[in-house]
């Protein structure tokens, strides 16, 4: 337990040390103060504006069918317009040819759909798999099956 | 700390009522779940960062030492940096869900250690975000801030990582009783979000690979046919090839070098005119352009190996370092130095073509370095002049 308790103090400890290090680089830069305003901005910006609103969407979702499904979607959409999103809203030209030179907004539609269409399909295998297990578990007199079977991800618990 | 064990609450006063949560997962078994993945991103993050750093600004005792092998070692680091990166931004993301509401815990400042642990975690929290975003901003070339991004994207991570042990020492009881699933504060969490959390996982995964899978051919190139959201693809560019800094950028004319001469320094200095240089014996060499910026692009390049020219001059290949100056009017890596290594390895080459054609002019002709494990804005283009050192 005091290995384990000194070596908690060590971790800690070096964390200290590398954060040290860190504030030594950023107050050795010419503007320090604008750094500050960034990491205090990147902070408010994600406390204050996109968390509420994944929330806000979350929300949305409560209580619907399929909702790990449709949640997992918006997910996976999710990061793929933050991603996208610096290419598609940067000002100006870019600085050369060979730099950004793809149809990014088209990209995303397309690939978005891809997300869409898997999102849709997966529901519809669902909802079958789902009428099927019914039917047998009248048959049966059994309820639906708990949980477990093929790993593709089952917990679409609806609650 | 102590947000999973139920104890009465200090009602705050209602004027100030912080938000309530009734959602679920905003627990310490998803918040270890997945902040380990989160904890192992940044770390290769940092590691990868450190290696191009390095490589880039080397002290003084390691600038002759380092190593020119392997052939593939700075394109691989730097796309796992930039990889690794734009997943840690989904993973990120999912880690700050879970733990929102402790934002608003009740009440806010409970002791002095209590508040120290709050603006450590600020801290990890500002810094990481942070990373990501200008880490994000940089690779499509906008910078929309007041700094420097290199010094300063450099002096963050060393603030981000520490936070981050910082962090795994504050909370390694919880991460060690939430770390397994049958481990005991896992289990003393409500059974029935057991397939919500997974289903959550799930998806975060699925995001993971979904952003990678459609950025990951900038520099993967097997991947490249999915490469549809990255800000590089490797065909694209002048000779089928990105490039970085356009001749016209770096103030390079095909009118100005209509007097190039290459211009070796050493014991034996010499001067030689393109038609000399390309009389010389060649080399070919397949080896790729990497950026930092995450792309990379293999390629087929012939020329005079370095370590003729360093011989020529009189110098010792592998034991002398080379000095290399372009022609470009201005920039930070117009004069670039490499080690004994790197001159000395049999693939650096003062290359002449690129995949069979003369190099074009934003690809430096008339000639450039190519040299294996090497950051591309160290590949010098427009070279006119070698010293050897």
């Amino acid at each position: 337990m005091r290995t384990a308790g000194t070596a908690r103090y060590a971790l800690g400890g070096l964390g200290v040390l590398l954060i040290g290090i860190g504030v030594r680089l950023v107050v050795a830069e010419p503007d320090p103060a604008g750094v500050l305003l960034w990491l205090a901005g990147a902070l408010v910006l994600h406390d204050g504006i996109l968390a509420p609103l994944v929330l806000a969407v979350g929300l949305l979702l409560v209580g619907r069918r399929h909702r790990g499904t449709l949640r997992g979607a918006l997910v996976v959409a999710g990061g793929l317009v933050l991603v996208t999103l610096p290419l598609l809203v940067r000002p100006g030209e870019p600085p050369n040819p060979s730099a950004l030179p793809l149809p990014y907004g088209r990209n995303l539609a397309i690939v978005l759909a891809v997300v869409a269409a898997g999102t849709t399909a997966r529901v519809l295998v669902r909802r079958r798999r789902e009428r099927a297990q019914r039917d047998d578990g009248d048959a049966e007199g059994a309820g639906g099956a708990g949980d477990g079977g093929a790993g593709g991800g089952r917990g679409d618990g609806d609650d | 700390m102590d947000v999973m064990t139920l104890r009465p609450r200090p009602t705050p006063p209602s004027a100030f009522r912080p938000p309530s949560f009734a959602g679920r997962l905003h627990d310490a078994r998803t918040a270890t779940a997945v902040g380990r993945w989160l904890g192992a991103a940044f770390a290769v993050c940092f590691v990868t960062g450190l290696v191009s750093h390095y490589l880039q600004h080397p002290p003084d005792w390691a600038a002759g030492r380092l190593p020119s092998r392997p052939v593939w070692g700075y394109r691989l680091t730097q796309g796992l940096h930039v990889a690794t990166g734009l997943a840690a931004i989904v993973l990120l993301l999912v880690k700050l869900w879970t733990v929102y509401p402790r934002l608003f815990v009740w009440p806010p400042v409970r002791s002095w250690r209590h508040a120290l642990e709050r603006l450590s975690v600020a801290v990890l929290v500002a810094a990481a975000l942070f990373q990501v975003l200008t880490g994000l901003l940089n690779i499509v070339e906008w910078y929309p801030w007041p700094f420097s991004f290199v010094p300063v994207h450099f002096a963050v991570a060393w603030i981000a990582t520490g936070s981050i042990l910082l962090h795994l020492a504050v909370k390694a009881p919880e991460i060690r009783a939430h770390w397994g699933r049958r481990s005991e504060g896992t289990l003393a969490l409500p059974a029935e979000d057991v397939r919500d959390r997974r289903s959550l996982l799930l998806g975060t995964g699925a995001a993971v690979a979904a952003v990678t899978v459609t950025t990951v051919g900038q520099a993967f190139t097997p991947l490249k046919a999915l490469d549809l959201l990255a800000p590089r693809h490797p065909d694209h560019g002048p000779q089928g090839l990105p490039v970085n800094r356009t001749a016209a950028a770096a103030g390079v004319s095909a009118s100005g070098l209509a007097a190039w001469r290459l211009e070796v320094t050493g014991p034996r200095p010499y001067t030689l005119t393109l038609a000399a240089l390309r009389a010389m014996p060649r080399a070919a060499a397949r080896l790729p352009i990497a950026c930092v910026e995450g792309w990379s692009v293999d390629a087929h390049w012939e020329g005079v190996p370095v370590r003729e020219l360093v011989e020529r001059a009189g110098g010792r290949p592998g034991r002398d370092g080379v000095r290399v100056v372009s022609m470009e009017t201005a920039g930070a890596y117009r004069v670039t130095e490499m080690g004994a290594d790197y001159a000395g390895d049999p693939l650096s080459l003062l290359a002449l073509t690129l995949n069979g054609q003369v190099l074009s002019l934003d690809h430096g002709f008339p000639a450039r370095i190519i040299v294996p494990n090497r950051p591309g804005v160290l590949q010098t283009k427009w070279v006119h002049r070698l010293e050897v050192l």
